[in-house]
């Protein structure tokens, strides 16, 4: 009898507590969802500025149908962006010839005079529309007001014969296709962003495959730290223009998704460098180094040489990508972490292209997130 | 009895074998000064190096390559090539690749480094033997104590260039890089010997 009891009041008690459990967890759950759904608004309420596209390709780049394009997407995801004509006027008022970043006082202003909350800005690095075509470029959002910083960055380069399928059924030779294709890609990856405040999980790369040759790491660097990065333009000793300033993008694009570095906004680095009147000689000195830290409140300073930085046109060639990097630490004011990375794109290919790399873009970026696998592993 | 034959068949080989130690001894390619206490170096430059090829980047890739695996190696610390750079503008060094004792005496007070490395690219790019051709790197480094200004460390590398597999296959050889890696990799286990 004592059995039964025993067991009746175990079964109560279960029941009771059960009863408890499941209307907090519907509270936490009913939470989270608000809590999701109130970021999520507030990210849909960012009036975003899309600045004029700047060309890092050194050829000719229809940039102005690239931007409608990319504001058409955006306003297809449901973005809210500043009206092209307020930008405008903006932009003549302000005498604003530099897209490629965003320094302090412009965004500010931005802020102020127009009343956009973030500005995107767009570098279109490749445009190639010879068969197959190309395209390579990288965007980001940056928070507008006193303290610019980068929100979201994403970077993509596509070939048309990146996956040409069985009988080359798959293979784009319509540069609009592509473009097309960019184009969305970019816009979902900024509307996700926008939607859900974080990054959509990265997908898996090939580390072994662009291992950097040679590196070093300090044990002054601690792979745990947070730390405040700014990244200096590389010095190019390529024959690609505006290669150091892509490599140096590209640096920027990893190192935000690392998470436990802050990034300083490009064009806040710039200003600084043109005000300073720093010239890098043969890469950054220590003197130089000492006013950017002093200048921008970077912890470390990243700078680097590119040699090669080569894309290809037509069917037959292959990119090639060579640069090496150095981080200098402010307190020791000692280079705490260094690496050289050099492909091609058939590197491992060994069957009818299969796993080739068409473009310069996309190889650069998979070298630099295997080179800061080094750095914080 | 031992026959004459059997004499000859047995002393001539270990002649001919006693013979070609005898001569000339291919000329050792690494200097080592023999009172210089390496461990005492904590801190070195790598200036520019001497381009003798028609590849104008070929010294700049080299160096660069030397002064990562030099510092990957973790045995001393390299100053960055920027701060050399900004090191020689104030030494008012009129030609970087080859400068005098005084020269490197002003350099090493100012960026303070207790050696510095110099280098000579001889050789970078392809060559070509018939119908086979591939990369070849020669390269040569030394490194003088900024203190006495003497030679403590020379030695040369050549690395590359046409194999009997690339004349037979006639594949092309090793990329520039992967040369240029095992060219300097040599170069750093002479120094570190």
């Amino acid at each position: 009898m004592s059995f039964s009891i025993n067991s009746f009041s175990k079964a109560v008690s279960i029941v009771v507590a059960v009863f408890i459990w499941l209307p907090s967890c519907a509270l936490t759950n009913s939470a989270a969802i608000k809590e999701t759904s109130d970021s999520a608004a507030l990210y849909r309420k960012l009036r975003i500025a899309v600045l004029p596209f700047s060309s890092l390709s050194g050829s000719p780049v229809p940039l102005k149908n690239l931007r409608n394009s990319l504001t058409n997407s955006l306003k297809k995801e449901g973005l809210n962006l500043l009206d092209q004509e307020i930008l405008e006027r903006f932009i003549v008022e302000r005498r604003l010839r530099y897209v490629g970043g965003i320094d302090r006082v412009t965004a500010r202003d931005l802020k102020w005079q127009t009343g956009s909350d973030a500005v995107l800005v767009t570098s279109v690095e490749l445009y190639n529309e010879d068969p197959p075509p190309k395209i390579s470029l990288t965007s980001r959002l940056i928070s507008t007001g006193s303290n610019p910083a980068v929100l979201w960055i994403h970077g993509i380069g596509l070939a048309g014969n990146d996956s040409i399928g069985i009988l080359e059924l798959s293979l784009i030779e319509d540069p609009r296709i592509l473009v097309g294709n960019a184009i969305r890609n970019v816009s979902t990856s900024l509307a996700e962003y926008i939607s859900s405040g974080r990054y959509s999980a990265a997908r898996e790369r090939d580390i072994i495959k662009f291992w950097p040759s040679v590196f070093y790491r300090s044990p002054i660097i601690e792979p745990g730290m947070k730390y405040t990065v700014a990244v200096v333009p590389f010095f190019n000793l390529s024959e690609r223009k505006s290669a150091g300033e892509i490599m140096a993008l590209h640096f920027v694009s990893q190192l935000r998704m690392l998470g436990n570095f802050t990034v300083i906004e490009p064009g806040i680095v710039r200003q600084a460098l043109l005000q300073m009147r720093i010239i890098m000689e043969d890469g950054m000195s220590l003197a130089d180094a000492d006013i950017l830290f002093s200048e921008l409140g970077a912890d470390v300073v990243l700078s680097g040489k590119v040699f090669d930085y080569q894309d290809y046109t037509g069917d037959l060639g292959k990119p090639k990508v060579d640069f090496s990097a150095r981080l200098t630490e402010k307190n020791s004011r000692e280079v705490v972490w260094a690496c050289e990375s050099h492909n091609e794109g058939d590197h491992g290919v060994f069957f009818f292209d299969w796993g080739k790399i068409n473009t310069a873009h996309r190889m650069a970026s998979e070298m630099v997130a295997s080179a800061l696998e080094t750095l914080v592993e | 009895m031992t026959k004459p034959e059997n004499i000859l068949k047995f002393y001539l080989p270990l002649l001919l074998v006693f013979m070609t130690s005898c001569g000339p001894r291919a000329a050792s390619t690494n200097f080592h000064d023999p009172e210089m206490d390496f461990a005492a170096v904590r801190t070195v430059a790598v200036l520019p190096f001497n381009n003798l090829t028609t590849d104008r980047l070929a010294a700049e890739r080299v160096r660069d390559t030397f002064t990562n695996g030099l510092l990957a190696s973790g045995a001393v610390y390299v100053i960055p090539p920027g701060e050399v750079a900004r090191g020689i503008s104030r030494a008012g060094i009129i030609d970087p690749t080859s400068p005098s004792s005084e020269e490197n005496a002003r350099l090493a007070s100012i960026i303070r480094v207790d050696a510095i490395i110099t280098g000579v690219v001889r050789e970078y790019g392809q060559v070509r033997s018939g119908t086979a051709t591939a990369d070849v790197l020669s390269v040569s480094a030394q490194m003088i104590e900024t203190q006495t200004g003497k030679v403590v460390w020379a030695a040369s590398a050549t690395k590359g260039g046409i194999s009997f597999i690339d004349r037979l296959f006639g594949s092309g050889g090793r990329p520039m890089n992967d040369i240029t890696r095992a060219a300097v990799d040599e170069l750093l286990d002479k120094l570190f010997q």
